[in-house]
């Protein structure tokens, strides 16, 4: 089919080999594959002309495509003896698909077909006999060999997938000073894989571990794990003054936590409290019960009502105030705080209505006045000033009231 | 087939030759081994997949799941990743040839009908964060890398998250929108919650967010991001009783492709991870002897 390609410019040996047939199977073990054998490939711009087409000649010298084919049987056998069987059965199909009329390997394909049958056959029973008795590490090891042998076998898949629940672990005996991330780092090298054991033992958000705990150490595919005994015993622990701390900067475990409460954290260390404030009131929406958020919204509203406050915005200060109050009475120095702000929130009125009646807008004046009140009930001042005004007010409608019609 | 290379030949070249497109070229790569080629070289031209399971003698196959977050200009906190190393981590895997596959895809691996690329890896995106449109979008959008977004419903609209819109105009673009509940809240039943509380919070986080996603995104959510990836068997079971196909935690380590398809694990990565830290987290095999 693909022969024409660069026509007959080619090896001619090389194109021998551009057969049809598909080689299937798991790549060969490594080193990979041997190269083919000089005579096959000779150096391509220099190539002969073409011989005629790869016609064995005579029973004679082994054609190229014979040697190459023997090289893959030669591998096969090697691979049967190693027991690498789905690996030695690709090598089989190799050289068959070189030279479809080899013997030999036509036989060890069919011998080594009839043996992975009757093993796979076997380790699957033997899986399911583990899995009856409760044995989950010995089932994965039989059904992992039969997907090895046979990669798509869907009953050794499916009983790795659903029926083997356990997995290697070693138990680890918590030292004094220890943390998840200093026994993740002993175990696999790597301090975040600390994630890995808290869930593993359903430990609760940043445990705190004491030592004579005990801790299933799980393994981890792909991670290097290395079990205690086969550890070099660390070096007798020598007090060395200048020895380095222990890494506490980072944090240990836990992982994720609500972003929104982490935008309001961010935004309460920027200042932003009405920010910080609107996102902690959407987590509190999504769950009243959030203890994280209700202990956030405290915080929020005291930093937002003393910047108020700083700000000269009295009113609203006192409004936070109250609001962290219903929350949470005595919080802090809030009372001293909301103190403070309801004085300056009636001073500010009352200065705004002294203001209002010297430019003879009584009625605006009162208003400022009776909001005093509402700030300092007991205001003696703004309750005269109130009092002198409507009079005022009053003896003013009275003068008018003749001219109207 | 097996063929022997010409000069100059890669695993792509030969794609394209004998299986007709470049995009088969892993089926090469994998099974030879190697990407490029001396000439004469006996390569293996590999007509079809031929390992869905990702189960050989030496050990099984791995597919890393990556899991972000919030980004920004710079880092701040854990989950704030600044865009600069997240752009580097993508061309980090874009360099070292791996194959970014949607979760779908994973999920035929997990279901043994697919077989993927030896180096493949999911990328997955938390919460709902507005940054991801200003800062993740671009660059997958550049490398041609899909998505899954895991969106907790309660956090849309926010400030500082996408809004229905935009997740539906990225659900056009062929990023995948799924769901991450309702409120973030721990889904494990919480000390004294009766069946019937627990029920209804349940309901609430698992069961409405799917007519929300149907009609806000026009597609359903099929896959859910256990909120702080926290679940227990009756979690598990709730999960599937609503009717997930799929879903995933944040326990550091790869899928085989025999993981139980409702605990996915994930690799969370975290703004302080240097480059040798991330690339931890992308382990493709699991040396093993399976005997």
């Amino acid at each position: 089919m693909i022969a024409g390609r660069r026509g007959r410019s080619f090896l001619a040996a090389a194109l021998a080999l551009l057969l049809g047939a598909c080689a299937a199977g798991t790549p060969p073990p490594s080193p990979a594959p041997t190269p083919p054998p000089a005579a096959a490939a000779p150096a391509a711009p220099a190539a002969p002309p073409p011989a005629a087409s790869p016609t064995p000649a005579a029973p004679a010298p082994p054609s190229p495509r014979q040697q190459l084919a023997a090289g893959h049987v030669n591998r096969a056998r090697q691979l049967e003896g190693s027991g690498d069987l789905r690996q030695a059965l690709d090598e089989w199909k190799i050289a068959l698909t070189i030279d479809p009329a080899d013997r030999a390997a036509q036989a060890g394909r069919r011998q080594l077909e009839a043996r992975m049958d009757r093993s796979i056959s076997e380790r699957l029973g033997q899986g399911r006999d583990a899995i009856g008795k409760g044995d989950h590490l010995e089932a994965r090891r039989h059904f992992l060999a039969v997907l090895a042998m046979d990669p798509a076998n869907q009953a050794a898949f499916s009983a790795l997938q659903n029926d083997v629940k356990e997995i290697r672990f070693v138990p680890h005996t918590v030292k004094a000073g220890e943390t998840l991330a200093t026994i993740a780092e002993r175990y696999y090298g790597d301090r975040v894989r600390s994630e890995v054991i808290w869930e593993t033992n359903q430990l609760p958000p940043n445990p705190r571990l004491s030592a004579g705990m005990v801790l299933k150490i799980p393994e981890i595919p792909g991670v290097p794990f290395v079990l205690p005994e086969l550890r070099p015993k660390p070096p007798e622990p020598v007090a060395r003054p200048d020895a380095p701390a222990p890494d506490t900067t980072r944090p240990s475990e836990v992982v994720e936590i609500n972003p929104l409460l982490v935008g309001a954290r961010e935004s309460l260390e920027k200042g932003e409290y009405q920010v910080a404030l609107a996102d902690v009131d959407r987590v509190l929406a999504g769950n009243t019960q959030n203890p994280d958020a209700a202990e956030l919204k405290k915080v929020i509203l005291y930093g937002l009502g003393k910047s108020q406050l700083g700000q000269r915005k009295y009113e609203e200060s006192v409004r936070t105030l109250l609001q962290l109050t219903r929350l949470a009475p005595g919080y802090q120095d809030s009372p001293t705080l909301l103190k403070q702000a309801r004085e300056r929130a009636a001073q500010q009125h009352y200065a705004q209505g002294l203001q209002l009646y010297r430019e003879e807008k009584l009625e605006d004046a009162i208003t400022q006045w009776k909001a005093v009140l509402e700030y300092e009930p007991e205001h003696a001042n703004a309750k005269k000033n109130i009092e002198q005004a409507e009079r005022l007010l009053k003896s003013l409608q009275q003068r008018q009231q003749p001219k109207k019609p | 087939m097996v063929v022997l290379a010409k000069a100059g030949d890669t695993a792509a070249s030969l794609s394209r030759r004998y299986l007709g497109d470049e995009a088969k070229a892993w089926l090469i790569e994998d099974y030879n081994g190697t990407a490029t080629f001396t000439p004469g070289r006996e390569v293996v031209i590999p007509k079809r997949p031929w390992n869905p399971s990702g189960v050989e003698s030496r050990g099984y196959q791995l597919v890393p799941i990556l899991c972000y977050h919030n980004l920004g200009p710079q880092t701040r906190g854990r989950l704030l990743l600044a865009a600069s190393v997240f752009e580097e981590q993508m061309r980090y895997l874009k360099r070292e040839g791996f194959h970014v596959i949607t979760l779908r895809q994973f999920l035929d691996f997990v279901a043994l009908r697919q077989q993927l690329p030896r180096k493949t890896v999911v990328l997955t995106f938390d919460d709902g964060w507005k940054s991801f449109k200003e800062y993740a979008y671009p660059i997958l959008k550049e490398l041609g890398y899909p998505a899954t977004l895991f969106i907790y419903t309660d956090f849309i609209g926010a400030r500082i998250a996408l809004s229905w819109p935009e997740l539906k105009d990225l659900a056009q673009e062929g990023f995948d929108i799924q769901a991450h509940s309702k409120s973030h809240d721990d889904m494990r039943r919480k000390t004294n919650e009766s069946d019937e509380e627990y029920g209804r919070r349940m309901q609430a986080e698992l069961v409405q967010p799917l007519a929300v996603f149907q009609q806000r995104v026009g597609q359903p959510a099929k896959i859910l991001a256990y909120p702080y990836g926290s679940h227990n068997e009756e979690v598990v079971k709730r999960v599937r009783e609503a009717g997930y196909i799929a879903a995933l935690d944040v326990r550091r380590q790869g899928n085989p492709s025999f993981t139980p398809p409702l605990t996915i694990h994930r690799a969370q990565i975290y703004s302080e991870m240097s480059m040798e830290e991330f690339v931890r987290n992308l382990t493709v095999f699991n040396e093993e002897a399976i005997r």
